[in-house]
Formats: C-alpha cells, structure tokens, sequence
C-alpha cells in the first residue's frame, strides 16, 4: 500500500466515536430557524410564559446581530443553519437509571464508557442525547446533602427560585450572536447547585453526544457554587462522522461564590464536521477560585473563549487550554479574564498543536479596570507546528486600566527540533515514536491535571495523530 | 510618462487621484481592529478642521549651501510649515553621487524619475488607508536621499520640522534609496509650541534598501498640543539589507504611527525601536506590522514607554511569517510602565505564522515601578521623587542603548534630555 494511502486510513481509525446509531426520536422540529420553532420547542418542554417570552426576544437579537466577521470561517455557516434541525426530542422525559434509557442510546454510551466510569468513579453523571438529557444521576451520598444535579430542565421546573436569579445573568443574551441563538432554542444542558460548604470527593461528568446528521444541539448549563463549596464538572462530547455539518453552541454560566472552589474541565471531541461555538463564563466572587481546563481535539472549527469576571476581592482565574487543529481543523481558542476587584490574580496558559493544514489560533483578553489594584496576571501560550502546511496565530488583547498591577504576555512558536528527534532515535525510537514523545512533553503540564481517563485517552490520540506525520 | 508635459504636472495628477481616495474612503473607527483603541470621532473629528484640496507649494526654491562644519553631520534640511526651506549636502558627499534634493522643487533628472517610479506608488500608495490617502494629496514638500551603490554615507543627515502655521494641515514626505551596498542614516525631529486650535501633522516615509545596503532610520517627535501627529512609514528590504527604524514619540495630542517593514529577499533584516512619554491626556497609538516573505529573514521589534496622568497608549503589532519565510527569526516585544492612577495602556501583540522552521516570540508587559528597585534606591538615600526618575530613566534607557553608538549621540540627549524634562514637570 503507498505511504499517502495507509496514513489516510490511519486519519480515518483514529476518531473512533464516529459510529452512526439508528435513528430515533419521539419529535423533531422542521429544519431551520422561525419563531414558530422556538414556540414549538418551548411547548414541548412545558415551560413557564416568562421562558418563552425571554426566547422569543432573544430570537429577535439573534436575527438582528451580524455573523461574527473575526475568528474562524463562517462563510457557509449561514447554509448550514439553514438546514440543520434545531430541536430533536429522543425519548419523553429523562430517566434517573440507564435501565428506562432505550436500549438503542444506552448502547450508545455504553459503547462510550458511560455508566462504567459513573460507578468508579464519578459522583453523577448527565447523558445528552441529541437536544435532550436522557439520562441525569446523582449518588444519593451528595443527593442527601443537599447537592442539586439534574437537566436544566428539570432545573427550571423543580427550583424555579434560584433558576431565574442567575439564569442569563451571567452570560446576556446579546452578549454575542450565538449566546443570543442559544438563549432562543437552548434544550439540554445541566442544572449544578452546590449548597455552603459541601465538598464534592469526586466530579460530576456530563456527556454529549449528537446522532442525527445535520443536528443543533444547544445545551445550557447553570452551575451555583455556594460559600466555601467545592466541586469539579467534566463535560465530554462526541458526534459521529457525516459528510454535512452539525453545529454546536452551548451556553455556560457559573457563580462561584465567597472562598468557593470549582473546576470545569471540557474535553471536546467533535467530529471534523462539527461547528463549535460556544460561550463559557463564570463570575468568582470573593477569595473564590474558578479554574477551566479546557481540551479541544476535535471539531471542523471552534471558537471557544472561556472566561473567568473576578468580581470579589482576592479571587482567582486560572485557563488552561490544549488545542489540536489537524487537517482541516480551525481551533480558535483561548481565554478570558476580566480583574474587576483588588488582589485578584489570573494565570491563562494555553499549548497547540497543528498539523497538516490545520490551524490554531490563541485569541484572549486580559483586562484590569481601574480600582483592582494589586492585582496580577499572567498569560503563557506555546504553539508547536509539525508541517511546513500548519499555521499558528497568537491574538492577545491586554487591557491595563489600573497604576497598581501586574500583568505580562509571553508566546512562542516552534517545531518539534530536528535535534530533540535525532537524540531520540539515536536511543532506538522509530522518528514516529520520537515524534510523539516531544509531543506529549510538550502538552504533559495541562495533560496531567486532567482526570487520568482523559489523560490516557489524550496520549492515546497524540500518538495515533502523530503516525504518519514525519517523513 | 509622456502625457505629463512636465515634473510638476506629474506631481499635481498624482495629488488629485490622492486626493480623491482620500474622499472616498471612510474614516477608520473603532469597529476597525486596528483604530480599536483610538476613537477619532472624540480624539480628533475629522469634520471639525477645514482640509481642502489646495497643495499650496511655495514657488521658492530651498536654499542650498555646501555644509562646512561636517564632524557630526553629512546633510541637513530645514522644513518650516512642511516647506523645505534649506538643504545642505557635505561636499564630499556630493562627489560621492549622494543625493538629498526637494521633492517639489528638484530639477535633478535622475531625481525626477526615481521619484516618479517609487513616490507614493508600489511602497506606500495613496489606498494604504485614510491618512495615507490625505498625506498623498496635501503634502507640500518632503525629500528624497539617494545613495548611490557601495557609498557609506557614514555620519547622519539631519531633517528639522518646524512648525509655526496657522494652516489646518501640515503634509510632509520622505522617500529613501539605498543602492546595493551602500549605508545611510537620516534622522528627523518634529518640534513646535502648543496650539489651541487642532492641526494635522502628517509625514510619510518610505524607505527602499537594496542588496546588502543599510538605511537607519530615527523620528524624534516632540510637537506642541493641539496636533494630531499622523506618521506613516514603510520599508522594503532587499537580499542581506537591513532597516533599523527608532520612533521616539513625546509631544502632541494624539500621535498615530502605522509602520510597515517588508522583508521580502533572503537575508533581510529590520530592527524597529520604539520609545514613548505620555502625560495628561495624550494618546499614543503605535500600530505595527513586521511582514516575512521570504527564508531567513530577521526582524525584531521593541517598544517601551511610561505613562503619566491621564494619559494612554495603544500598542498593535503583528508578526506575519508567511508559508515561504522559513527559517525566520522574528521577536516582538512592548512594555509600557504605568506611573499614575489615570494612565492606561492597551496592547495587542499579534501573531500570524504560516511556516514551521521559525523561531517567533512576542512579549507584553504592563505594569507599575519595580518596588524593589525603589527601595534599593530610597535605601542608598535616594529621595522617592529622585529614585522614580532613575527607575524610568533606566527603563527607557534600555532602548536607547541598542542605537549604534557615535552617531547617534546627539539625539540620544536630546531623547534623554526631552525625558527627563518631561519627568521634572510629572
């Protein structure tokens, strides 16, 4: 077999989430976007009149803000809109044990090492299935304690109170034209509370997968970390691979509050026929901390900002981002970090990789208003390029309104050195073996503060990534 | 070039197409990245100053004289209200073929065609943007240095702005050859009292270095308030040539400065220095791009400043390492110190690579005086005011230090000098 051709079918084995399940779905909305789809999907869920209403505007902004002209291509994304669907109902309500879940979607996660992980190793677990959650559980351990899991839905109807206080305070509907589209149709997502003082042993994971061909899903996730609570979300999302393209746009929101702890870790694994764009926040309060870890692997183009607004005094932000852009994939990511409060602090590091023709590009905002003295900040990106076809953009945006702080940017680019891949085959590693080792050098101080599954499955997908790409 | 019946009419059709993209195109705001930082339409609204197309060139000649004192100076011009009023060449350069002529008044044939197949056309055209636009087409005089091949013009020419007018604009050009081989440095220096009205200052410059030649260049601006100092400048750098660029900006309002460096030839190199002052409410606005299209190709940049009162700047930059340049080495740094609670600084530090062989870095600090270096200080019984003005001294000192030495003594003070008066008055 000619080289060209095995390192193809090499390409092809190594996204391994890309099966296709049949079929199913109890309702499905007509393709594309009018308002009688957003009434549709707000029937559907039963909501309360101020739900609909607040969609119904939102749809308004949304048609009323131009398509981003920065970041990633979105050239054809207009066409893609226009056909996807943009609400897909798997089963009638979401079950609390995988036995209700219909076999054919349990199959599904099973073959994904759902519920295996959820018994080792995880205090709850959510499955969204197309537009809805199928599945949400929480150990009765943290049930018991007060610990809030469950759909987002299931949020709005079970603790209306704390749900409209925070939902879209944090993230505004016109904030920008896809938190606008998700505010309009957003179905699935997590509902987090996490009472005073409760500390979470293990995370809670939530899982999203899309089945149907050109499919929107649209989570919205609201997480609520009381005082002095602790906990960690991990969200992991695949797709199989078709030959038209799906979108994706969640909406994250999270108060961390006075001396809380919260991570949020996000292992993104689209298919290369995904688009991706998404809105992460969270507001830290006093002395709180909020970390994201955020790994994008897959995808056909993400633009992904996570961001930290330090509000309270002595609070801390920290973004961590590994990004890999292969062939035919832009990774348009980064951070943001907003120093609004004395003595806060941030750190932002973030590590890519592009091979073939693919791209990645840092974009991130630091900014420091005037009155958060003291405060520091730092921000680190590293960008490795494997072929003489990869392109790297580093897109910074210092903002320093404050005498009293600290803040600095460093970036380099550089390519695996002819010499660090000599030294290693002198020692009797094949160039591929080398090649993967200087790779996962490189990417090991994000990749060790990942849960260890991601960890292995990351190394995994580096080394099979990296076959073929020498010579 | 026939249809001109001569020089002047050339320089007159090129001026009115100037003048017509000017119209046609829009002023930058900050919906454009690269005005992101500078809102024109409350710095300096363009419709509130009457600009007209009326290139009021003076009909008399500049005075030339041989230069007799030639220890520190190989050329001089004078510019009063951006009418070259005297040029002065050293004898021996003149022998040399060195050529430093008017670019309104020069009858020098050579001259002429040189300026009419480089001015205003392939390096910086009139569609550049905006300002571009306007300096094409309200310029008045400006100059030309020519330096024939392997000729090292080895001490600097001297340009001096003055400014007394009443005029709303003031639009002046330089358009720079090095020749194979050959070295020249020009440094300019724009100064002028404070005005209560608003006034446009605008020079372009453009710069050619040809295989293996050298051209530094320095602008030292130091205007008075009420000016909107618009600079515009771009390099092209040939095979092995190098174009080492120093932009010192103190005085003015608002201060924009667009600077380009193309390395398009194996081989070529640009250093680009920056230094900046700002007080009360002065804007700076440094918007940079280093552009790598060709292998082994260097550039690196840095740009320092302090900030007092309520002043700002904004600092763009970008390194673009296009999928030819491999083996580029390209480095970009902007630290800007902030010595008061008003000040702000903005900075973007960009990077677009598109080949893998590349060794790239950028860097960007912001923030306050070293404290430890303070205390140092204030322990060896510096007063606190007196240790405040060595630490900034020492930081933008860092830049001056990487000038060539010798030749660029003079300004060095008169930078040093400018600052330091500068930091009695904070």
């Amino acid at each position: 077999m000619p080289k060209s051709e095995l390192v193809e079918n090499l390409d092809l084995d190594n996204y391994k989430y890309g099966f296709v399940d049949s079929e199913s779905h109890v309702y499905r909305t007509k393709p594309g976007l009018d308002e009688s789809i957003v009434r549709e999907i707000s029937r559907h869920k039963q909501e309360p009149d101020w739900m609909l209403e607040f969609r119904l505007k939102a749809l308004k902004v949304y048609e009323s803000k131009p398509m981003p002209t920065w970041g990633g291509d979105l050239s054809d994304l207009e066409a893609t809109l226009n056909e996807i669907y943009f609400y897909v109902k798997p089963q009638e309500q979401t079950e609390r044990s995988w036995d209700d879940v219909p076999d054919n979607i349990k199959n599904t996660f099973e073959r994904l090492g759902i519920p295996e992980a959820e018994q080792q190793a995880l205090a709850g677990v959510g499955a969204q299935y197309e537009s809805e959650m199928v599945y949400h559980s929480l150990k009765e351990e943290w049930a018991s304690k007060g610990v809030i899991f469950d759909s987002i839905e299931d949020g709005l109807k079970n603790h209306p109170e704390i749900f409209k206080e925070h939902f879209g305070t944090i993230i505004p509907t016109a904030d920008n034209k896809f938190s606008a589209l998700n505010s309009a149709v957003w179905s699935g997502g997590s509902f987090v509370y996490i009472p005073k003082g409760v500390h979470l042993k293990t995370p809670l994971q939530a899982y999203f997968r899309v089945n149907q061909e050109r499919m929107g899903q649209f989570e919205r996730t609201l997480i609520i970390v009381e005082e002095g609570a602790q906990a960690h979300y991990i969200e992991g999302c695949t797709a199989p691979v078709y030959s038209t393209d799906s979108f994706h746009s969640g909406v994250i929101e999270i108060v961390v509050k006075k001396d809380a702890r919260f991570r949020y870790t996000t292992i993104q694994n689209w298919s290369n026929n995904m688009y991706n764009l998404v809105t992460q926040r969270a507001v830290v309060q006093e002395n709180a901390t909020m970390e994201w870890l955020d790994g994008n692997l897959g995808s056909k183009l993400t633009m992904k900002y996570p961001s930290c607004y330090l509000t309270g005094k002595g609070a801390h932000g920290s973004i961590m981002s590994i990004a890999y852009a292969g062939s035919g994939q832009h990774q348009d990511t980064g951070g943001k970090v907003v120093h609004a409060a004395e003595n806060t602090t941030s750190s932002i590091i973030s590590k890519s990789i592009s091979k073939e023709d693919g791209r990645s590009s840092y974009r991130g905002l630091c900014k420091v208003h005037e009155g958060a003295t003291g405060s520091r900040s730092n921000v680190e990106c590293d960008a490795l390029l494997i072929n003489n076809t990869s392109r790297t953009d580093t897109y910074p945006y210092i903002e320093v309104d404050e005498k009293r702080a600290t803040v600095g940017h460093e970036a380099t680019v550089s390519k695996v050195g002819d010499e660090q891949l000599f030294y290693l085959k002198n020692r009797g590693l094949s160039e591929e073996e080398a090649m993967a080792l200087v790779v996962r050098g490189f990417i090991e101080p994000i990749a060790k503060e990942l849960p260890l599954e991601y960890a292995v499955e990351l190394n995994r997908l580096i080394e099979l990534e990296m076959e073929g790409s020498v010579g | 070039m026939a249809e001109y019946s001569n020089y002047s009419s050339w320089l007159n059709e090129m001026r009115s197409r100037a003048w017509s993209i000017y119209q046609s195109t829009p002023t930058p705001t900050t919906k454009s990245e690269e005005w992101r930082y500078t809102d024109l339409s409350k710095l300096f609204p363009l419709e509130n100053i009457s600009l007209e197309m009326n290139p009021e060139t003076s009909t008399k000649r500049p005075t030339k004289e041989g230069l007799t004192e030639t220890i520190n100076t190989a050329g001089r011009v004078q510019f009063t209200d951006g009418l070259v009023t005297n040029i002065q060449l050293t004898p021996e350069m003149e022998s040399q073929g060195v050529g430093l002529d008017s670019l309104q008044h020069t009858t020098h044939e050579k001259h002429q065609e040189i300026i009419k197949t480089n001015l205003s056309s392939h390096v910086l055209p009139p569609e550049s943007g905006k300002f571009q636009a306007l300096n094409a087409a309200l310029w008045t005089d400006g100059i030309i240095i020519y330096v024939p091949k392997n000729v090292h013009v080895e001490m600097p020419i001297r340009g001096k702005h003055q400014l007394d007018s009443r005029n709303p604009s003031v639009c002046t050009r330089t358009l720079i050859i090095a020749e194979e081989g050959s070295h020249v440095s020009y440094v300019e220096e724009f100064g002028s009292d404070d005005f209560d009205d608003k006034h446009i200052v605008s020079s372009a410059v453009e710069i050619i270095a040809h295989k293996n030649a050298t051209v530094d260049f320095v602008s030292v601006q130091n205007l008075g308030r009420g000016i909107f100092f618009q600079n515009a400048q771009k390099s092209l750098v040939h095979r092995d040539a190098s174009v080492n660029t120093l932009n010192v900006n103190l005085g003015a309002s608002l201060s924009r400065l667009d600077l380009n460096t193309q390395l398009i030839e194996p081989g070529a190199n640009s250093k680009m220095l920056g230094l900046y002052f700002g007080d009360e409410d002065q804007h700076f606005d440094h918007n940079t791009s280093q552009d790598h299209l060709a292998p082994h190709t260097g550039s690196d940049l840095l740009y320092k400043g302090a900030l007092d009162g309520h002043s700002r700047a904004a600092f763009r930059g970008i390194i673009r390492v296009h999928s030819e340049a491999q083996q580029t080495d390209a480095y970009q740094t902007n630290r800007t110190l902030l010595l008061s609670e008003h000040a702000r600084a903005d900075s973007l530090p960009n990077l677009e690579i598109e080949a893998d062989d590349v060794k790239c870095s950028h860097g960007s600090t912001v923030g306050q005086l070293d404290p430890e270096a303070i205390f140092y200080l204030l322990s060896r019984g510096f007063s606190q005011q007196q240790a405040e003005r060595l630490v900034v001294l020492g930081f933008l000192g860092d830049v001056m230090a990487r000038l060539p030495r010798g030749a660029f003594k003079r300004v060095v003070k008169n930078v040093t000098d400018a600052v330091e008066q500068k930091l009695r008055h904070g």
